[in-house]
């Protein structure tokens, strides 16, 4: 009988300890998968590359908006944005406004300020898509 | 408080009885804010304000100030630049980033300007662009809220 049980015991315990192991390991995998995802949802299209440049490229003539500095390129900024959504806070966007804003300090100066001084961080506006609506250093 | 808007629309627009709500808030009618008292002007002329994004988020600010005291902060689509709101007792207390000094008003005048601003804007809104009437996420955001 005591040997029964304890052989019960040896069976079950592996499985129960199994199921726990594998059902902890799926929920941390979803858990990866979902903020890879998220992360790799994050397009940039066109128009919004016409918005960034006409408003935030060094050459850009338009006041009071953050800029980039010389030597940026539609690839590097690609980049920039895919890391400051991977790394950086983000906060839900104010005051009705749709979707997310994600805030990275790239810890170097990546423009200027709408003063003229030197800025690190990056501010990126994502839609409720996934899609860039805009990007500017202050 | 006043706008000017911009001539300087983007050609992507050119059908605004369907833009969405982001493109309303970031892309469609750009334009200055007007806004100073006295010698005070915390005005924006950068020609590129979304009017309709700070229409909304202004009436927003003064639905929160007039319900109770506090502070509100308004951030520029583009920039770090911010505009203040502090209402302390029945006076509201306006204060940029970008500009010296500060503008006071009674709340109750505080909360016309705003209407006013956000009625006048969505009139010339749709006498420019009638089509945004047929726009339902335009008709959603109810720029403009009859009292």
């Amino acid at each position: 009988m005591k040997s029964r049980q304890f052989r019960r015991v040896i069976l079950v315990c592996p499985i129960l300890i199994l199921t726990l192991v594998a059902g902890w390991g799926i929920s941390m995998a979803a858990g990866q998968v979902s903020a890879g995802n998220a992360h790799q949802q994050v397009t940039l299209n066109e128009r919004a590359l016409r918005h960034i440049r006409q408003r935030h490229w060094p050459d850009s003539p338009a006041p009071g908006a953050g800029k980039f500095a010389p030597g940026i390129t539609e690839e590097s900024l690609r980049e920039m944005i895919h890391e400051a959504v991977a790394n950086g806070h983000s906060r839900e966007n104010t005051h009705g406004r749709p979707g997310e804003i994600y805030e990275y300090d790239f810890g170097r100066p990546i423009g200027t300020t709408i003063n003229g001084g030197p800025a690190s961080r990056l501010r990126v506006v994502i839609n409720t898509r996934g899609q860039v609506v805009t990007a500017f250093p202050f | 408080m006043d706008f000017r808007l911009s001539e300087d629309w983007d050609e992507d627009f050119a059908d605004l009885a369907t833009v969405e709500e982001t493109d309303l808030r970031y892309y469609v009618a750009p334009g200055d804010v007007m806004l100073g008292s006295g010698q005070t002007d915390l005005s924006a002329n950068w020609g590129w304000i979304p009017l309709i994004d700070f229409a909304l988020a202004l009436v927003e600010i003064a639905d929160a100030l007039s319900a109770a005291e506090g502070n509100e902060t308004f951030e520029f689509t583009e920039s770090e630049a911010t505009l203040q709101f502090d209402r302390v007792g029945e006076e509201v207390t306006i204060t940029s980033s970008y500009a010296p000094g500060e503008i006071r008003a009674p709340l109750p005048e505080f909360r016309n300007q705003v209407d006013d601003f956000a009625r006048r804007l969505d009139k010339a809104l749709l006498q420019k662009h009638p089509e945004l009437e047929l726009n339902p996420e335009y008709q959603r955001l109810k720029l403009f809220r009859s009292q």
